[in-house]
């Protein structure tokens, strides 16, 4: 198309009109992203749809148009559809038929391609929760306009605010008005842009040099690429604004070669407006003249730094110079400089357009106007935000981002990139500002927003990240250099497995030096993600270095098989789940055994943390673990056999109580050739294995089958026998004791009423019908809490013939920290849930219970774990009638025996992380009496090592049975790509459970378990291939 | 990067493009060495002694721009280049096992060429597509969402 030059205000409205008439002769416009969209096919799309609509006829009713960033990248490639504004994703060249018939002949959407469908139908745009939670203001036009055609530009109102600047309003009338709208520059470090235009207009020459910081090196960010790309003007008639304002004729736009797209696109823009004379000599006519030169960055990170940036353009090497002087007094070839960020110049025009007032309406009063984000990670509509000033990380990450792919925690938001710092959960619910977000110790930065969750180690982040800034360091100043060198050799080595008491205290030293005497911006920041990965992470780097341990199973040299990592026993999941593909059961079980003996009883109840790490979750979904444990242990044919022959010899050590962490201790003890006693005050053994978990989850059998194969190793039980004094035992000859009493009593609701008849320990309840006494259970039941007591009490009572089971919580189902499986089958066998209560006092009659009072409550913000508050909600009263109130709200530590031994604030036993010892150094605690209440496997994990560290402080090793590699079954390239659903156990039909407590789940068959096992990746072998 | 005895390359391109780019100036340095890349694929040790001649600087100044930025290359480089993001968001949806893979599969290490000339493996910080981690780039082509497993076939593809 040919240009003629604009040499006015009229005449540039005339050419916005005749670019306006052309767009009106299509009745449809088809818009396809091809930026970011190329990766997926857009090139080819287009080709096939302009193909499609000229041999339908119809190419000169609908135009097809080749636009910029439509948002959503995560539904690439994606098109969208006016003038209905129906937004398409995931199309390929062979919907193209079926979009044309049906949208642009019979306007109807397309319901299986329509890009906000996730189980609600919102064909348009605007209504899709993606879209409609954001701001679109400086990417307005990004999606609409053909970059590569200025009329489309124009026709939006491009060029209006500088042809207003230009032909009316003089340089200082437009830095005023920039300053008091409160624009920051949106690079990252949020200096107010007003004031850094003042203070180029006032330096002393008249050569002054503008120049657009388009070198976006932070790993994560797209914000720059997707505006160059898909609306290069608005960022010219920004830059065309601000050189005006200072006073410069020359211009720069230093982008960096890795987008070669935008380098492209940007030298159209120029060079078409140049063609209207919007740049170049007299500008719209109006006596101004100024240029824009491209220059390609080259490679270095540190060049986005403005200081190395004008090196870079002298042609020098890309390393930062001491200010003062600063650029806006002395900067590229001495000349006074003034550099902005790509986004910053974005927000002039719309400042000019809409003034000053219209853009402090948004936002916060210290951080005006909107942020483009670019959100990725692991989230599930990545892709270009753009919201106002005081948005949430929660409405970010979760309304518009769709939140955590495969329903895994949220864990922190990286933001600002290399020089930035991580958010944790606590802080979803913080307004994001400039002066905020630097508040908690991390920056705003350029607009990377990476979520990280469960499976992100922040150990690894931080050394990702240094790593990173260790290899762009310009190596010019020697904190930077040698700083962040050491600093990495350290977090390689925590990574690694090797790091060592003091490495955090070193890390933490060396991160203030280099903060604070680095020569730019890249030194002063590189230790920021280490600073705030320590201050709210510190436990994983403790973990790294105390206990070789990686809790998101994500450092390689600590977790090559991230299942067995994460199972608190370290089991060797791979091994046994190939054993079981190959018939092998009873060699499965007994590599179970040698760290864990509860085979039966964890292949029913085992929380299973090692199915939240596998790998195999990223192809389809993860192994059935737990599943195929039962299924070895009800299968082997020789399951009774031990492991060794019995311990001999006088038993040094005792152990007080016959639960999970009991009894495993005592077991493993055995297996190193030690006696000991177990003493246990209950009648049974078992602990909550027996007391707790109720018979249709764990029959009695299956238990008793694990503890007898555990006593047959030469283990001494005493049940009946409760110790009131360790003094006692020392007294009898003990050498070392292990505390193992558990959690046995249910934490107090402390509200009026909880006196009254009716109202139960949930704990005492679920004992009672353990030990064969059958509780008196009401006709309507209220069960306060979430967890799996709550459940197990409510499930329980149901088939104790309650007529009614309520159960309370003070949270949404969401929250509830019980198993997910237990809540679905506790509502199907006829539990009514209501969540966002809260007990204000229990009503009774005659000292018995009648109804219970409650509280609604709303979530509120989010407290220090994360999760949100609840907040009562002000007269919302009201009541429940019911007869039986079991509170099942937490759990209190038995330490009544532990004399003379430290408890914590929460009265729980203080023990080593590592070895589990108390402040008596005979004495070593486990279990609930420690943790106040937590998982069998947990329970289990701790009387394993509490076993280790009592052979050792008795002299002996401490050796646990060595690993072995029995299997012989290595997956194909081919298996290891092919989708495969997962099994899932068949459950017992609702009509078969009423009024008993048979066992709910039914193991599996033989096929589906081979299957099943087959699945797995063998991740521990990549290593040995 | 060594001062490289590489076999001379003709020089008519370059002469050409410093033709273009006359008078060169110490600040036109990057873009004349982009551009000359651009021809030979890397910059030649002829080429760099020449710009220095024409720029009046001494060449150990052009070496240390040309060996200060990542794009520079002194040796030869493969028809196609092969880019795997090691960038934050690739970085945590598993980009280096796609890495891994890729090097595995080429036989080389970062930086270096097959030996058959085909492909140079490289990794970069970021390529800005972010969203549809893990990126891997051959020449101008993307792909996204990539799997350790879908490397050897993307590869194949290029001649």
């Amino acid at each position: 198309m040919a240009y003629s030059r604009i040499c006015g205000l009229q005449d540039l409205a005339s050419v916005r009109e005749k670019a306006l008439d052309a767009h009106k002769r299509f009745r449809s416009r088809v818009l396809i992203c091809m930026t970011g969209c190329r990766a997926m096919g857009a090139v080819e799309l287009c080709r096939v749809f302009r193909e499609k609509l000229a041999a339908a006829r119809l190419d000169r009713e609908v135009a097809v148009v080749e636009v910029g960033c439509l948002g959503q990248c995560a539904r690439a490639p994606l098109l969208l559809v006016e003038p209905q504004d129906f937004l398409y994703g995931g199309v390929r060249p062979e919907d193209v038929d079926e979009i044309i018939g049906r949208t642009l002949r019979e306007g109807k959407p397309v319901e299986r391609l329509c890009a906000g469908s996730n189980g609600q139908l919102t064909p348009a745009m605007g209504d899709i929760p993606f879209s409609k939670n954001q701001r679109r203001e400086v990417l307005a036009n990004c999606g609409r306009v053909d970059p590569r055609r200025i009329e489309d530009s124009i026709a939006r109102g491009a060029y209006a605010a500088a042809a207003k600047v230009l032909t009316g309003r003089k340089p200082q009338e437009v830095i005023d008005e920039v300053t008091a709208s409160g624009l920051r520059g949106r690079g990252g470090a949020g200096f107010p842009t007003g004031l850094k235009w003042n203070l180029a207009r006032k330096a002393a020459g008249t050569e002054k040099y503008l120049i657009c910081n388009a070198d976006e090196g932070d790993p994560g960010a797209f914000m720059d690429r997707a505006l160059l790309e898909g609306d290069p003007h608005a960022v010219l008639e920004g830059m065309l604004i601000g050189a005006y304002a200072i006073g410069a004729s020359h211009g720069f736009v230093y982008v960096r070669a890795e987008y070669p797209i935008a380098v492209e696109h940007v030298g159209i823009a120029l060079e078409q407006a140049r063609a209207c004379g919007l740049l170049g000599e007299n500008i719209l006519g109006a006596g101004f003249s100024f240029d824009i030169e491209v220059r390609m960055g080259a490679g270095a990170f540190v060049c986005g730094e403005e200081s190395a940036l004008i090196a870079s353009l002298e042609g020098h090497r890309g390393m930062p110079r001491p200010r003062p002087p600063f650029p806006v007094q002395s900067g590229y070839l001495g000349k006074p400089t003034c550099i902005n960020n790509v986004e910053t110049f974005g927000n002039v025009p719309l400042i000019i357009q809409k003034g000053k007032d219209w853009y402090r309406s948004i936002g916060t009063p210290g951080s005006t106007g909107t942020k483009i984000f670019a959100l990725a990670g692991k989230v599930n509509n990545t892709g270009l935000v753009e919201v106002p000033m005081g948005a949430t990380l929660r409405q970010i990450i979760f309304d518009i981002g769709g939140g955590i792919p495969k329903n895994r925690r949220f864990k922190a938001a990286q933001m600002g990139g290399p020089s930035g710092g991580c958010v944790p959960a606590q802080y979803l619910d913080l307004a994001l500002d400039y002066d905020s977000v630097k508040k908690i110790g991390a920056i705003m930065g350029s607009g990377g927003l990476i979520v990280l969750d469960e499976n992100t180690c922040m150990v690894d982040i931080a050394r990702f990240f240094l790593e990173f800034t260790q290899s762009e360091s310009c190596g010019k100043c020697v904190p930077c250099r040698v700083g962040t060198r050491h600093m990495l050799d350290i977090l390689q080595r925590i990574c690694a497995g090797e790091g060592r008491e003091g490495d955090i205290e070193a890390l933490e030293r060396l991160a203030l030096d280099v903060k604070q005497s680095s020569l730019c911006g890249l030194g002063q920041t590189a230790p920021n993600p280490v600073l705030t990965t320590i201050r709210y992470f510190r436990e994983e780097y403790e973990e790294h270095i105390r206990l070789r341990h990686c809790r998101a199973s994500a450092c390689e040299a600590l977790a090559p098989a991230p299942c067995a990592h994460a199972c608190p026993a370290a089991v060797n999941v791979p091994e046994y789940l190939a054993l079981v593909a190959e018939d092998r059961l009873d060699d499965a079980v007994n590599v179970i055994r040698r760290r864990n003996p509860f085979v039966s009883v964890c292949g029913r109840v085992c929380d299973h943390p090692c199915e939240r790490r596998c790998r195999r979750a990223e192809l389809d979904e993860p192994l059935a673990v737990r599943a195929l444990k039962r299924f070895a242990a009800d299968h082997a044919r020789k399951y009774e056999a031990a492991l060794l022959p019995p311990a001999k010899g006088k038993a040094q050590v005792a152990i007080v109580g016959a639960g999970p962490a009991g009894l495993s201790c005592a077991y493993f003890l055995a297996l190193m050739g030690r006696r000991s006693v177990v003493f246990e005050s209950q009648p049974i053994p078992g602990g909550m294995l027996a007391l707790g978990i109720p018979e249709y989850r764990l029959p009695k059998t299956i238990l008793r089958k694990d503890i007898e194969f555990i006593l047959r190793h030469g283990v001494e039980l005493r049940t009946g026998t409760p110790v009131r004094d360790l003094a006692d035992l020392r007294k009898e000859g003990f050498k070392a004791i292990f505390l193992a009493t558990g959690a046995q009593k249910a934490a107090m609701l402390r509200i009026p009423g909880e006196e009254f008849e009716g109202v139960q320990d949930s704990l005492e309840f679920l004992r009672a019908r353990a030990l064969g006494r059958t509780p008196r259970c009401g006709e309507v039941v209220a069960v306060i809490g979430g967890g799996n007591a709550a459940i197990d009490a409510a499930r329980s009572a149901l088939r104790l013939g309650a007529r009614k089971v309520l159960i309370l919580y003070r949270r949404t189902r969401e929250e509830m920290p019980a198993y997910a499986e237990e809540i679905e089958e506790a509502l199907n066998e006829g539990a009514e849930l209501h969540a966002l209560v809260a007990p204000k006092q229990i009503l009774g009659e005659s000292g018995k219970v009648v109804a219970i009072e409650l509280l609604r409550m709303r979530l509120g913000e989010a407290d220090a774990s994360g999760r949100r508050r609840p907040v009562p909600i002000e007269g919302s009263e009201f009541v429940i009638e019911c007869d039986m109130v079991l509170p099942a709200i937490g759990q209190v530590a038995s330490a009544e025996a532990a004399h003379g031994v430290e408890l914590t604030a929460a009265k729980t036993v203080r023990a080593d992380m590592a070895t589990l010892q108390t402040s008596a150094p005979d004495v070593f605690a486990g279990g609930d009496v420690v943790s106040g209440g937590g998982s069998a496997i947990e329970a289990i994990a701790s009387g394993q090592r509490a076993a280790v560290a009592i052979d050792r402080r008795l002299g002996g090793k401490g050796a646990l049975p060595p690993e072995v590699n029995y299997s012989l079954r290595r997956p194909t390239e081919e298996e290891l790509e092919k989708i495969a659903p997962r099994v899932a156990e068949e459950l017992l039909p609702l009509e078969e459970r009423r009024g008993n407590f048979r066992e709910i789940v039914r193991g599996l068959s033989p096929a589906s378990a081979c299957a099943e096992a087959g699945r797995c990746l063998r991740c521990d072998l990549e290593r040995r291939m | 990067m060594s001062v490289a005895e590489t076999s001379a390359a003709p020089m008519a391109p370059a002469l050409k493009v410093l033709a273009e780019m006359s008078p060169v100036r110490e600040k036109d340095i990057i873009p004349l060495l982009q551009r000359l890349q651009d021809q030979y694929g890397y910059l030649p040790r002829e080429v760099i002694l020449e710009v220095a001649a024409r720029a009046g600087l001494p060449a150990s100044r052009i070496y240390g721009v040309a060996t200060f930025y990542a794009q520079f290359r002194l040796k030869p480089g493969g028809r196609h280049t092969v880019r795997c993001c090691r960038g934050t968001a690739c970085h945590v949806r598993g980009g280096k096992k796609v890495a891994e893979a890729a090097r595995s599969f080429l036989g080389v290490e970062e930086g270096e060429t097959t030996p058959d000339m085909r492909f140079t493996f490289e990794t970069v910080a970021c390529l800005g597509t972010c969203f549809l981690s893990p990126v891997m780039m051959v020449g101008n082509d993307y792909y996204g969402r990539m799997t350790g497993s879908r490397v050897k076939s993307i590869l194949q593809q290029y001649p």
